[in-house]
């Protein structure tokens, strides 16, 4: 018994295309990824750091991706670890109240910051409001 | 460096008319609610405390008034320290090596407070406005100067005692005071009571000048209409509330008025909204006895209020202006026959 086997020469090409379509796209998209990757991991650094006072470790000092929620605080050695990894231009803020706010912007070789925040020096002072009707001091 | 920065801002953004009105087109409801969903926020971490206030407004007196309003409401006034502070700096005013020592200590003990209970004194506030403004990309700064009210004495204030900010929208500067927008000192408890007070925000600055004078003239924002700080320390007490109700005094323009027996005195006022007569009073207090008095308005056009009042008695006399409850500011009258 013969099997009918009637696949027509159109078909045949048209699958013969894709297939060398797709061995053809395949190298191209292995190559695209490759450049990918290696841009990533040349541009992202995951930074560390410690943050100091003229006394030494600031505990709680919080150190934040400017204009995002993304932020961590220092340990008790000052020591933090940026929770995600960061590119260059990036800007962490790093604050304590009573200390003046200080911005680093991240470089591509930036891995390890030391922070020293200076003491904020403020004037206290203050006045209240009152709503105590003014009584003149009389003689008489 | 600072000073030629400064100078060129107030050539820049010198405008004496910049105030709340400029910003009639913005409706503050959606700050005003950020800054209410924040409440529970503490100041551990300001720069995500600023991300919350500020990353859901578009125009920057949107992000400064959610600071802001979190400010007021947030922040309260630490009664016990500002006793304390205003006790040892009129006991050190003399003595420079011992009032630093004691500003270092209170520095201290200030920012402790703050974190943990958010009890502050003015400067606080105006700190941590300017803080959070800082990171929200707003330029804000802290004023230092004099404060005059009805508990001050207001003849031997020697030196400076209270704190405020200039903020910078739109290219101008313009003033506000969030540590009098929030609390009143209550006079029968020494205590201080919360009620927050809207006309602070963005004050017309001729208006502030009447009871806040800078160390810095320029801080005014007036150029050369600025007041003397002569004629600032003869100005009319005015309370509070008079931020509730006033966007200008004009007359009286003096606090201590010596005028002869019949003669009229004008009372002129720009208000934030029409009253009527029955809402305007004067109490005239002779030492003895104290006399309510309905003036009869001259005018209200334009949400201008002028009324004079005739003095026929001599004697000398503290005359109180209220709109509604609001006690609005007070004046002393010494009557020749």
């Amino acid at each position: 018994m013969k099997t009918q086997f009637n696949f027509p020469m159109k078909s045949f090409g048209l699958i013969a295309m894709m297939m060398i379509a797709i061995l053809a796209y395949n190298p191209m998209y292995a190559q695209t990824q490759t450049t990918a990757t290696s841009t990533q991991s040349n541009q992202e650094v995951t930074v560390k750091g410690t943050v100091n006072d003229e006394n030494g470790p600031l505990l709680g000092a919080s150190i934040t991706l400017k204009n995002s929620k993304i932020g961590t605080v220092s340990d008790e050695n000052g020591a933090f670890t940026f929770p995600k990894a960061l590119q260059p231009g990036d800007v962490l803020v790093f604050s304590f109240l009573g200390y003046e706010m200080k911005e680093i912007k991240i470089q591509k070789n930036t891995s390890f910051l030391k922070v020293v925040l200076e003491t904020d020096i403020v004037e206290i002072l203050g006045a209240l409001e009152s709503n105590k009707p003014y009584k003149s001091k009389r003689s008489n | 460096m600072t000073l030629i920065r400064y100078i060129a801002l107030f050539i820049i953004a010198f405008q004496s008319n910049a105030q709340i009105s400029d910003f009639d087109h913005i409706d503050f409801r959606k700050a005003d609610s950020i800054a209410l969903a924040c409440k529970s926020e503490g100041l551990d971490n300001l720069p995500q405390l600023s991300y919350k206030l500020t990353s859901n407004l578009h125009t920057d007196v949107e992000r400064f008034r959610a600071i802001y309003m979190w400010v007021c409401t947030n922040l309260t006034n630490d009664y016990g320290l500002y006793a304390k502070n205003m006790k040892n700096r009129d006991k050190y005013r003399n003595d420079s090596l011992s009032l630093q020592a004691w500003n270092d200590e209170v520095t201290k003990d200030i920012f402790r407070k703050l974190v943990k209970h958010k009890k502050t004194i003015c400067t606080g506030y105006a700190y941590i406005l300017k803080e959070l403004s800082k990171l929200a990309d707003i330029q804000c700064e802290i004023i230092h100067g004099y404060g005059r009210t009805s508990t001050i004495n207001v003849a031997k204030l020697h030196a400076p005692n209270h704190s405020w900010n200039a903020v910078m929208l739109n290219n101008k500067w313009y003033l506000c005071d969030p540590t009098w927008a929030s609390g009143l000192e209550n006079p029968v408890s020494d205590s201080l009571k919360y009620e927050y007070i809207k006309g602070f925000f963005l004050v017309n600055p001729k208006f502030f000048a009447v009871n806040h004078y800078p160390i810095d003239q320029n801080w005014t924002l007036l150029g050369d209409q600025a007041p003397s700080f002569e004629s600032f320390m003869e100005a009319p007490i005015i309370y509070g509330k008079a931020y509730r109700n006033l966007t200008m005094h004009s007359t009286p323009k003096k606090f201590h008025n010596f005028i002869n027996r019949y003669q009229t005195v004008r009372f002129q006022y720009q208000l934030q909204k029409s009253v009527t007569q029955q809402h305007i009073r004067l109490e005239i207090d002779d030492g003895f006895n104290s006399k309510k008095i309905r003036p009869e308005i001259i005018s209200t056009h334009d949400q201008s209020l002028t009324f004079d009042y005739t003095f026929n008695y001599d004697g000398f006399y503290d005359v109180h202006l209220f709109i509604g409850d609001d006690l609005v500011s007070t004046y002393t009258f010494k009557v020749k026959s």
